[in-house]
């Protein structure tokens, strides 16, 4: 096909053929929201509910159940496989995301592992605590919630100015609203609990509702 | 009139093919193949012309079982496609319309 065409003809057919590739939603990408989204809801709703009803001596043992959070890597993996399967083009705005969120991921770890680092292996020799220093010991552990959430909006935000998908957002700015109630209602006696439970509105807010929408929207588009 | 436009960008499939890979990271080919509503045979001559010239990347590869055909702008093809829509304003300026 040699054709040529006038200006007009050109310009129309960039503009055309610019905007068929831009406005290509990935498909796969609610199916993502969606594991994670229910897995964190999942977990932090069953800790909340043990922490409520196991006794003192063994309520925190609950929160071994986050290391359930393992299995979504092999599903998420999955997933991914088969999002490339099935998506044909890959714009900017993806790429762009894809490295939103390894930040996110990468930032997530690394908060995690350094406390799981300072538990294991600093704690144990952080014998020597001034009488009604005790606190020193498990304090760091209360921020874990706060900074996971802030990460939270910061990427859900993100995601949903960048495609234009506005319960991203919401669930974004949700996000950030329970990051600074957590920080003022710092000092209530039940905060384990409420972070937990505040943990679940936001996953439900921020991953499991858009997720669904998202899935919703993908379909519409076929 | 048209002296000045790249004559390899200045077709319409390969100006849809450019126009394609400037708004996309990398595009399979099947994409490529329905947006512009081009035959495969055509497609991949021209490809292969936008190829030669350096404008842009082809990686063949797997995706599952099946074969895929990925394509890529590179930095000479942006340069490329800038300049004709550069030249391409030109002639739309005001008044010479």
């Amino acid at each position: 096909m040699e054709t040529h065409f006038s200006e007009k003809e050109s310009l129309e057919l960039i503009t055309r053929m610019i905007s068929s590739a831009k406005n290509n939603l990935q498909k796969g990408m609610g199916s993502i929201f969606l594991l994670w989204g229910y897995l964190v809801a999942v977990i932090s709703l069953a800790i909340f509910l043990l922490m409520l009803f196991l006794p003192h001596e063994t309520k925190y043992h609950s929160y071994m159940l986050w290391s359930l959070m393992a299995i979504g890597g092999p599903l998420h993996y999955r997933l991914v496989k088969k999002m490339e399967a099935q998506n044909l083009v890959k714009t900017y705005i993806d790429k762009i995301m894809d490295y939103v969120w390894i930040a996110f991921s990468v930032s997530m770890v690394t908060v995690i592992a350094g406390m799981i680092i300072q538990a294991i292996l600093v704690l144990p020799a952080f014998t020597d605590v001034e009488p009604g220093h005790e606190f020193l010991r498990w304090f760091p552990w209360t921020f874990v919630t706060p900074v996971m959430l802030c990460l939270y909006g910061f990427a859900l935000f993100v995601s949903g100015k960048a495609y234009q998908f506005k319960p991203l957002v919401t669930g974004g700015v949700i996000c950030w609203i329970a990051t600074a109630f957590l920080i003022i209602f710092f000092h209530h006696p039940h905060l384990l609990k409420i972070q937990q439970l505040v943990l679940f509105i936001c996953a439900v807010a921020g991953f499991v509702i858009p997720g669904h929408l998202l899935r919703k929207k993908e379909n519409s588009h076929v | 009139m048209y002296n000045d436009l790249d004559p390899l960008l200045h077709s319409q499939l390969r100006l849809a093919i450019m126009s394609i890979l400037v708004s996309a990271d990398e595009a399979d080919f099947v994409f490529i193949r329905e947006k512009t509503g081009a035959t495969a045979g055509n497609l991949s001559v021209q490809l292969e012309k936008l190829k030669e010239a350096g404008y842009l990347e082809i990686r063949k590869s797997f995706k599952g079982n099946y074969p895929c055909t990925t394509c890529k702008i590179t930095p000479p093809g942006i340069k490329a496609f800038e300049q004709y829509v550069t030249t391409l304003q030109d002639y739309i300026k005001p008044g010479q319309s």
